[in-house]
């Protein structure tokens, strides 16, 4: 009995030292309350917000947005005039136009830390007008790019090609001797001789359109002429020997459409200085709210009249 | 006597616990080669230098298959930069080496961490040798240190390009010392290491060697350095060209097709060097440019845009027949869908039969080099260091950008601008350096990566590109390793 409660007792002893060790190490994490953050790494890296913009290109009032946030799932933007944006990279218009808007972009991560940023975001009208390409504007091409595409009672023959041209070459360097120009005459003439045979340039082109109360965009149409002097050629057409440049508010495939419509802008050419004694003509326009425009000459003269180099480009 | 199995057991548990720190179980045996005890002599340096090229050489993917064991180097450069670019993308849609052309690349992208890891075990292997280098024979030193650097800072300057800042390590730093590791570095800084360590090569490697660091080689990549870095230095680039081009010792090979079938060529200023049929010397991206009778892993990688072709069609003169080819009913197209690249076909290639083309006994072992620096893309660079951010009149810089065409097949006189704009060098930059890594970069460097790249996903329809996508993100596996002190990119 004695020896029974001998190994009684060191069982109980090693038992209950046993549990004693096990319960110290294990108690602190049995017992503990499991917390939902137990285990999880504290996040070192906050957001940080940051934004770059590209101006739209069709409409400069209109700013795409790159956001450039790292460690970030959510963004709240602030455009300044309390108009505000959740999106990522969102696009904005400025209605009021041209200046500095402070835009705040705060970027938050899932544990709702965040940083905000704030950029001055200048919106501003770097307006560039579409260049105009006049084919074959120094007639080396005789008279091909100048033609309607038909004429009701008329002809397509846009002028006589001619070789008594500027001395001027379309880059504006000299040539040295005459380039090849257009040509007409009393045959080809318009007004007081107007006939079947009277004869019309036409070309077709393309500007940045004026929009109303916005922006007015100017172009100029350039080119040289010559009239000859009563000692090369006698005659005086009614109303004086002059060559008519105008410029179109619409595409025409009938010259006689073209004929018919109200010019946005017309010049007379009258100076007479002599066959290759050429003047330089700078006739500014306003661009129409299509941008579809055309460039058009004709003459009413009794003696030969010349154009050269025609260009046409945007003003200053 | 009854405490004994008490101390017994405190005594084991005590040992279980010591045993643990204790380095007993893991000695360092005697027999191995450690680096403290490996550079002995000049043959042993030189040893770790060739060491940093075979980082750069990669090991091919046909031999050893296993991405978590073996760095690919530059074979897998394409994906990064032609991919990225509108040159090239991957015919199938399966895998991650197909997230590159629609701009979907991940933290986790497979490829994009092996590059990056490929780029520092390059900078790891350099910073090496160079603290061991004094071992090597006096005479020798300047010369091996300024080749360790030359290769430092080629990775560098491909990481800088894609990840943006990184971290700049320029020393053996032991594993723990994540502060050195991990922390990112301005970009600026990262190019003024660049700059330094190439101008110890420009000052301290002669010419001679194409397959290893040589000046003009040290002077092309300063070059382009200096044009590409925050503030470009555009006297500097200048010289660099111009000194190449004045040493007279490399001529642009009369036929193009040579430049890349004549290894070594007189054209060639740095290129990697791979061997045909060497399982341990191979590269594998030869055949991953296959498709129609394809030879490599995947469906066709590196597979021509239509868009690509639309300029070579106008601007590729003899070039053209030399760097893409279209197979099968590809071939009645006017503009193929799924051009080829043919410049660098595996050893023993017959496409002559476009229905029926072969590919040598061991296309999967191409032993085709990788040029990193060719001389037209130096003249190129030198006609671009003259336009200074703009357009030039300068004839000069004309009459290298014509060196270029004239190679091509165009005329000298006829074909000649009177105008040199940045666009027509893009363009022309575009069709000769095709294919061989270069297009995106360009872009970058000329400043309308945006403008062309989100046109270009525009046509294509890929809808994920956006601005931040011109970056690369930072490896998800480094970040994890960073202990949070890696960031990561915009995403």
């Amino acid at each position: 009995m004695k020896k029974q409660l001998s190994i009684f007792n060191k069982t109980v002893r090693l038992v209950l030292c046993l549990s004693v060790m096990v319960f110290t190490v294990s108690c602190e994490e049995a017992f503990e309350f499991e917390l939902p953050e137990a285990g999880s790494i504290a996040d070192l890296t906050p957001p940080v917000a940051a934004f770059a913009y590209i101006p739209d290109a069709v409409n400069f009032r209109t700013i795409n947005f790159n956001n450039l946030s790292t460690e970030s799932t959510n963004y709240i933007w602030d455009f300044g005039d309390g108009n505000t944006s959740t999106e990522k990279d969102p696009s904005f218009t400025f209605e009021a136009g041209e200046g500095t808007y402070p835009v705040t972009l705060t970027a938050l991560d899932a544990n709702n830390a965040s940083t905000a940023i704030t950029v001055d975001v200048v919106v501003q009208d770097v307006f560039v007008p579409l260049p105009v390409e006049i084919l074959n504007g120094d007639f080396d091409g005789g008279s091909s790019d100048w033609k309607f595409a038909s004429f009701t009672g008329g002809t397509t023959n846009p002028f006589n090609s001619s070789s008594d041209g500027s001395f001027t070459n379309y880059d504006g360097s000299d040539n040295g001797a005459k380039t090849k120009g257009a040509k007409w005459t009393k045959a080809t003439s318009a007004g007081a001789y107007l006939s079947a045979n009277t004869r019309y340039a036409y070309q077709a082109i393309l500007v940045s359109p004026s929009i109303p109360s916005e922006r007015t965009v100017r172009y100029i149409l350039e080119y040289e002429y010559a009239i000859k002097t009563p000692a090369e050629q006698a005659g005086v057409a009614p109303g004086g020997n002059r060559i008519i440049s105008e410029v179109l508010g619409a595409h025409f495939a009938d010259g006689a459409d073209a004929v018919a419509s109200e010019p946005i802008s017309q010049f007379i050419a009258t100076e007479v200085l002599g066959k290759t004694s050429h003047t330089t003509v700078e006739q500014e326009f306003v661009a129409n709210g299509t941008g579809e425009m055309a460039i058009m000459f004709y003459a009413v003269t009794d003696v030969d009249v010349y154009i050269d180099n025609v260009k046409v480009y945007a003003a200053d | 006597m009854n405490h004994i199995k008490f101390l017994v057991l405190a005594i084991t548990g005590a040992l279980l616990v010591s045993c643990y720190s204790d380095e007993f179980l893991n000695p360092l045996p005697d027999s191995a080669i450690v680096a403290e005890t490996f550079y002995q002599t000049d043959a042993d340096v030189l040893a770790g230098i060739i060491g940093i090229y075979d980082a750069l050489q990669g090991v091919n993917e046909n031999t050893e298959s296993s991405s978590i064991r073996f760095n690919r180097g530059i074979q897998l450069e394409y994906l990064l930069t032609e991919h990225r670019s509108d040159n090239t993308r991957s015919k199938t849609l399966e895998g991650s080496r197909a997230d590159f052309h629609r701009y979907i690349v991940e933290p986790e992208n497979i490829q994009s961490e092996d590059y990056y890891q490929s780029m520092y075990e390059i900078i790891f292997r350099a910073n090496s040798v160079l603290s061991y280098i004094d071992n090597a024979d006096e005479p020798n030193v300047a010369a091996y240190r300024a080749e360790a650097k030359f290769l430092r800072a080629y990775a560098y300057f491909n990481l800088v390009r894609l990840y943006g800042p990184v971290p700049l390590v320029t020393a053996v730093v032991v594993a723990d010392d994540k502060e050195s590791l991990f922390t990112r570095k301005p970009i600026e800084e990262v190019y003024t290491q660049i700059v330094a360590d190439l101008q110890e090569g420009v000052s301290n490697l002669s010419n001679g060697s194409k397959s290893r660091a040589s000046r003009a080689a040290a002077q092309g990549l300063l070059a382009k350095v200096y044009l590409t870095q925050p503030t470009p230095n555009y006297d500097g680039a200048r010289a660099m060209c111009e000194a190449i081009v004045g040493s007279g010792e490399f001529s642009l090979e009369p036929n193009f097709s040579d430049v890349f079938y004549n290894e070594l060529n007189d054209e060639v200023i740095f290129s990697i060097q791979y061997v045909a049929g060497n399982p341990d010397e191979s590269q594998g991206f030869s055949s991953e440019f296959t498709s129609y009778r394809r030879q490599g892993r995947q469906d066709g990688l590196n597979i021509v845009n239509p868009n690509l072709v639309v300029d070579f069609n106008t601007h590729g003169g003899n070039r053209t027949a030399a760097s893409f080819a279209a197979f099968g009913t590809d071939i009645q197209l006017p503009i193929p869908e799924n051009a080829e690249v043919i410049k660098f076909l595996p050893e023993g290639s017959d496409i002559s039969d476009r229905n029926n083309p072969s590919y040598g006994s061991s296309p999967a072992n191409a032993g085709n080099d990788w040029i990193v620096l060719r001389l037209s893309d130096i003249l190129l660079l030198h006609a671009e260091a003259l336009m200074a951010g703009g357009d030039t009149t300068n004839n000069a810089a004309i009459d290298s950008y014509m060196a270029v065409r004239v190679r091509a097949g165009f005329d000298p006189v006829a074909d000649r601008p009177s105008v040199l704009t940045k666009n027509a060098l893009l363009l022309e930059r575009r069709v000769e350096l095709a294919f061989e890594n270069h297009r995106f970069f360009d872009l970058l460097r000329l400043g309308v990566a945006h403008d062309v790249l989100s046109n270009h996903a525009n046509e294509k329809g890929y809808t994920s590109y956006n601005i931040r996508r011109l970056l690369l993100p930072i490896p998800a596996r480094e970040i994890n390793l960073s202990d949070g002190l890696l960031t990561q990119n915009p995403q």
